[in-house]
């Protein structure tokens, strides 16, 4: 179908409009229709542009009001895609605008999610800790760093969506979830790494035979280095697998723990 | 040490700027390691801001708000944390162990805010039934002061009553609990890497979690080596599945 109209044209820096507003996305989010008004706010340049008609521009308006909630840093290729099929058909089907957002978004937030919030997370706060419990400052910089590397993967995000337009390309899921699982490599590889780097609670325990005295946590090294902490970690996982069982129950768990093993000298 | 006035203003106006950050451009400002190191500058010791921070930060590794749940506010927990142990001159691990409930106790704050923004949605509706877009784009940038007093004003009453709450802790809580605290302080981080495990496909992955230990503990390799490391067999990774991914689709041609 060719776009006659060419009041929908989209250009560059509508783009680069849209871009800039994308960053509003969830500050408005609220329990009833979510990143709803974020997105409407992100559709505003395009919405003026389209729309000039006053009652399409209010049935636009409404129409991006409405629920919707996904990773924001994949959000810009739904709403580059949305911005590809309103330029070629306007609002002539609005249940298919509307259910093409709702049918990414779910899958989005899940691989946006685990690639740009779990293992991202893992991968720099890791490191950043890290550096930052050596007292070097670059531990506070690098998280900054890395955030601005999210701004390009965003803005890369809707140039993308806007090109591939409706026709989401199976070779794009497919390079999504290849990419999804090296990210899970490196971070499991890394989060492996962090527990002997970070985690050095000990036990200050010496057992006294006679004249004899054994101190517990050399030979507890012997046996696995960093086995307390694996421990602690594994009894964690653990405790996350029951029922009912979430992170707020979890830390008031391990304060009274540490508590009592601290206290008992047990643990140091 | 004593906490003066205007470090509170200085300290409150970023805890102000950061909330929104944290929700908008998220360059990096609203993390607890920023905020404990940036809590330390203004308090004079950065390297307890960043260690508390650290900590925090590593605690909360695995808890992000996925879907718009709340969380315990790590952020706030550092800032306060960070200021009370340098009022007081007491260890990192102590002020880990105060900052941690004080996060828990703010958790709820998040809530709150998702509460009032409901407000600015319904502007929204009754500006995009008029047709008006500018009042649309204002209630949405007013939807960010909200997250911004969300955390302004907890961190505010935080630092301001600091020191009563802070001198009552060091005369009232006796000596066995702070070095509980301590312990927990240590231990804490054990959670976020556990959640971690949870989230991601551990069952599928988990011999990269081992590779990454055995570097790190037997090998002594730093952080920063692993995730090299890492990346590389993330690499090899995705090169043999391309691999073999070409290599069935070439036999799918010859069968």
């Amino acid at each position: 179908m060719i776009n006659e109209d060419t009041s929908r044209k989209v250009e560059k820096k509508d783009l680069n409009k849209v871009f800039w507003r994308q960053f509003g996305l969830q500050v408005g989010w609220n329990y009833e229709k979510m990143m709803g008004m974020g997105y409407c706010f992100t559709m505003i340049p395009i919405i003026e542009k389209f729309y000039k008609d006053k009652e399409e521009k209010k049935e636009a308006l409404d129409l991006h009001l409405q629920f919707f909630n996904t990773n924001p840093t994949m959000a810009p290729y739904i709403i580059g895609a949305d911005i590809a099929i309103e330029e070629e058909a306007g609002l002539e089907n609005k249940e298919a605008i509307n259910s093409f957002k709702v049918g990414l978004m779910g899958p989005f937030a899940g691989i946006g999610d685990t690639v740009f919030v779990a293992i991202y997370r893992s991968i720099v706060f890791s490191i950043a800790a890290y550096l930052a419990l050596e007292g070097n400052f670059f531990g506070a910089i690098f998280p900054v760093i890395t955030a601005l590397l999210l701004w390009g993967v965003r803005y890369k995000f809707l140039m993308v969506g806007y090109n591939q337009g409706h026709k989401l390309i199976t070779g794009f899921a497919n390079q999504l979830q290849i990419l999804n699982e090296a990210a899970t490599v490196l971070g499991l590889t890394v989060i492996g790494g962090l527990i002997p780097s970070i985690l050095n609670v000990k036990t200050p325990l010496v057992f006294t035979h006679g004249e004899v005295k054994m101190e517990l946590q050399p030979m507890i090294d012997k046996i696995l280095p960093s086995l307390i902490p694996v421990s602690l970690v594994l009894f964690c996982y653990w405790l996350l697998g029951k029922k009912h069982m979430n992170s707020t129950k979890l830390i008031v768990i391990l304060m009274i723990m540490g508590i009592a093993l601290g206290a008992l000298n047990i643990l140091k | 040490m004593e906490i003066s006035f205007t470090q509170i203003l200085i300290i409150t106006l970023y805890s102000f700027i950061s909330a929104i950050d944290g929700l908008t451009f998220q360059v990096g400002l609203a993390n607890a390691i920023f905020a404990g190191a940036f809590t330390g500058l203004v308090m004079g010791n950065v390297k307890l801001g960043l260690a508390v921070g650290a900590t925090l930060q590593l605690m909360g590794l695995g808890v992000a708000s996925y879907g718009g749940a709340s969380v315990p506010n790590y952020k706030a927990a550092a800032i306060l944390g960070t200021a009370f142990a340098a009022m007081t001159g007491q260890s990192i691990e102590f002020a880990i162990g105060i900052s941690v409930p004080v996060g828990i106790l703010l958790t709820h704050v998040a809530t709150l805010v998702r509460f009032a923004n409901v407000y600015f949605q319904h502007k929204s509706e009754k500006y995009a039934k008029a047709g008006n877009t500018a009042g649309i784009t204002k209630a949405n940038i007013a939807s960010s002061i909200t997250w911004g007093f969300g955390d302004a004003i907890p961190t505010f009453l935080g630092l301001y009553f600091g020191s009563e709450v802070v001198g009552f802790i060091t005369e009232k809580i006796p000596g066995w609990l702070i070095t509980g605290l301590g312990v927990s302080g240590k231990i804490l981080p054990a959670m976020g890497i556990a959640i971690l495990m949870r989230y991601l496909p551990f069952k599928k992955f988990y011999p990269f979690m081992i590779l990454g230990f055995v570097i790190a503990a037997y090998m002594k390799v730093n952080l920063i080596g692993v995730a090299i490391i890492g990346f590389s067999i993330a690499a090899i990774f995705v090169i043999h599945k391309e691999q073999n991914g070409s290599q069935t689709e070439g036999g799918e041609i010859d069968d």
